[in-house]
């Protein structure tokens, strides 16, 4: 835990979580209904 | 058989009476869908005596019913059909629908604050605190039985209208719903009568087993009054989206298919949301009239505490709000295209721009309150220089969702412009950025609440500084993506764009439930900075919270005309088609004048419902020393 109260270490830990949550919120809400969330970045 | 036993068994017999008298109506329903007892034989054709029996289809449900209804009278301008003052009609039955409106949401939401309340002073280990809590659920009821009084005659007022100017209307209407029109009258009954006990009980019941019994009963007296709103909302939902008719408009003896139309359900949600909402606005603007006109810092203390309470119950009602409206909307395209272009695209949409300022106001005024709230306790001054950053992002989102698709223009203006809409302004009036500012008005608020919650406390946690720094990654990372998905479906064809909402408003209710959850575990056996100073707040912050009232009851209006007017010329939508001279859509300016006058109507009359609070309130001292509620106390010593 005292690694965690490093503010670079407690940033870089944060960015992950909340980055890759968001991307995993974005990706399965817009596959749960139906379309592609990726669309720009395919075509 | 003691006194206390008696008592006991006398309140679990007043228990057992309001779940009979909630039971009462269904019971008295069950033979309603024997509207079969005249129906058909096997073949479901022929009558014993040899009768035709008339098949139709569900205009919504497309199912095979038997006709047992008259069709929809096609009415005629005249005094059969539309019986007149000199007067325009319309205007009468919105003044008076509204009226009832307002307090029918009110008394339906003030005994849920109730119950909440009641319930948290009987599961608070701190007796003092337990003590406050229940001062303060009878304050609310006390307000709200006056009102009550008031919604049953305006409620009479109402029926005496619609009979009076619209019989034709009327009596189809009650035709449709016969099966449950007495149903609501019993549970008006049933509510009168749960309200009156629950509310003279109070001081006989508030202590051990009978409190619960009590608590019970507000539970059974939220049931009835929710139950009462279900069954309004479907007649509403009927006119607008009708189901369990032909396409005449003849009844096929399902009266579930009338109750459950397309609409309903989305109403129900949206409704009961929006009454929580306003209520906790009409509370919270009752606790600031009478923190102005306190005389001592006692009462001043009390009525800062119980605006604070309102205001957060209100607000709780109010985030959500926004989305169940979305769904409501939704819901309304898939019943209609039409409908809801003329909602959002065609004649209405300018009173959508009238109503995101409104919820603008709704939001810029919580926060206000929220940062002048902070003023009263120590420890929150570290938040104070960081309140123009969020100033600037509320002033954007708010900027953003109200910006207009197209402007109301003469030719010369149109003409300087190059079109309708603005070159750069004109971007912003389209949904995917007005998505993105509504959540980020929603995702400050937040921000705003858990400022708040922490503002005199200092985390104790080993991990505190990870939690705060992660905390602060969260909102930024919800920030960025909000704006990022309103800017990304510029450039995505619109079937796909329209998904993008889902996990914006996914983001800010993210941001809801996990910082507060986050905060409420960083703040467990937080190190306090000093206690909250109840009553020490600026008189400016009281200002705001009345506001929020009159915004709420403003923008209640608006809503509750433009979901109206939306079915146009008709009565019933595609069944029954409006003949009467006012089967128009007023100009923007009228509508908003006349929901201007229902609201001063309203708040003028609340005025007298807490004028009459007032009065029993002085009687208070003398009730205080013996014990009964109605003491002014002091208030919790946290949130």
């Amino acid at each position: 835990m005292s690694a965690l109260n490093n503010p670079v270490v407690a940033v870089i830990v944060s960015l992950i979580i909340a980055v890759g949550y968001f991307t995993f919120v974005d990706h399965y809400l817009m596959d749960m209904q139906g379309l592609d969330y990726w669309y720009l970045f395919r075509k | 058989m003691g006194p206390v036993t008696r008592k006991r068994l006398l309140s679990v017999v007043a228990l057992c009476a309001m779940i009979g008298l909630l039971l009462l109506p269904i019971v008295m329903a069950l033979p309603s869908p024997a509207i079969g007892e005249d129906a058909p034989t096997a073949d479901g054709v022929k009558k014993d005596d040899g009768e035709k029996v008339e098949k139709g289809r569900d205009v919504y449900y497309k199912t095979e019913g038997i006709v047992v209804g008259a069709p929809a009278p096609k009415t005629t301008d005249g005094p059969k059909d539309y019986p007149r003052y000199n007067f325009e009609s319309r205007v009468l039955l919105w003044f008076a629908n509204q009226q009832h409106l307002y307090y029918g949401s009110f008394v339906l939401a003030v005994p849920i604050f109730c119950m909440i309340i009641e319930f948290m002073g009987v599961v608070t280990k701190d007796k003092a605190l337990a003590k406050r809590y229940d001062q303060l659920a009878y304050d609310f009821i006390k307000i709200s039985l006056t009102a009550y009084s008031l919604t049953a005659i305006l409620g009479g007022i109402l029926i005496f209208t619609f009979l009076t100017l619209y019989p034709a209307f009327f009596g189809y209407l009650s035709s449709i719903f016969r099966p449950v029109m007495h149903i609501y009258a019993l549970m008006f009954v049933a509510e009168s009568g749960t309200l009156y006990i629950y509310y003279y009980g109070w001081d006989k019941m508030k202590e051990g087993f009978l409190k619960w019994i009590h608590l019970s009963m507000s539970v059974i007296l939220n049931v009835i009054g929710t139950l009462l709103m279900f069954l309004a909302n479907s007649w509403i939902g009927f006119m607008m989206s009708p189901a369990g008719v032909d396409e005449q408009g003849r009844y096929l003896g399902n009266i579930w298919h009338v109750i459950h139309t397309a609409l309903w359900n989305p109403l129900n949600v949206h409704r009961i949301l929006g009454n929580m909402a306003f209520g906790g606005g009409v509370v919270a603007a009752y606790a600031a009239y009478r923190f102005l006109a306190s005389k001592t810092e006692e009462d001043r203390a009390h009525y800062d505490w119980m605006g604070y309470i309102a205001m957060a119950l209100g607000v709780s009602f109010l985030i959500p709000l926004p989305f169940a409206g979305y769904w409501l909307m939704r819901e309304v395209y898939a019943y209609r295209q039409q409908m809801g272009i003329t909602l959002m695209g065609g004649l209405l949409a300018w009173l959508f721009i009238i109503q995101a300022t409104m919820i603008g106001i709704l939001f810029l005024s919580t926060n206000y309150y929220l940062w002048q709230a902070m003023g009263r306790m120590r420890g929150a001054e570290k938040y104070q220089r960081y309140i123009k950053y969020l100033v600037f992002l509320l002033a954007c989102g708010f900027l953003v969702f109200i910006t207009p698709h197209t402007m109301v223009m003469t030719p010369a203006e149109l003409k300087a412009m190059g079109g309708q809409q603005h070159p750069v302004l004109g971007n912003y009036g389209v949904m995917s950025a007005k998505n993105g500012g509504i959540n980020v008005i929603i995702t400050t608020t937040v921000l705003s609440f858990v400022w708040y919650m922490r503002g005199n406390k200092v985390s104790t946690v080993s991990w505190a500084k990870f939690g705060n720094i992660f905390m602060g990654v969260f909102f930024a990372c919800a920030y960025i993506n909000i704006i990022w998905l309103a800017i990304y479906g510029y450039y995505i064809p619109a079937n796909v764009r329209v998904g993008l909402s889902v996990p914006q408003v996914a983001t800010t209710l993210s941001c809801l439930f996990f910082m507060f959850a986050l905060n409420s575990v960083m703040m467990k056996g937080a190190k306090q900075m000093g206690a909250i100073e109840w009553g020490k707040i600026s008189v400016r912050s009281q200002y705001a919270l009345i506001m929020l009232a009159t915004a709420f009851t403003w923008m209640m209006g608006l809503m509750g005309y433009i979901r109206s007017s939306v079915r146009l010329f008709w009565h019933v939508n595609e069944i029954m088609r409006d003949n009467s001279p006012w089967a128009y859509t007023h100009t923007v300016g009228f509508a908003a004048n006349m929901i201007s006058f229902n609201v001063l109507f309203f708040w003028i009359s609340i005025l007298f419902v807490f004028w009459l609070g007032s009065l029993a309130a002085k009687k208070a001292p003398v009730e205080a020393k013996a014990g009964v509620p109605g003491g002014v106390p002091q208030p919790a010593g946290s949130h």
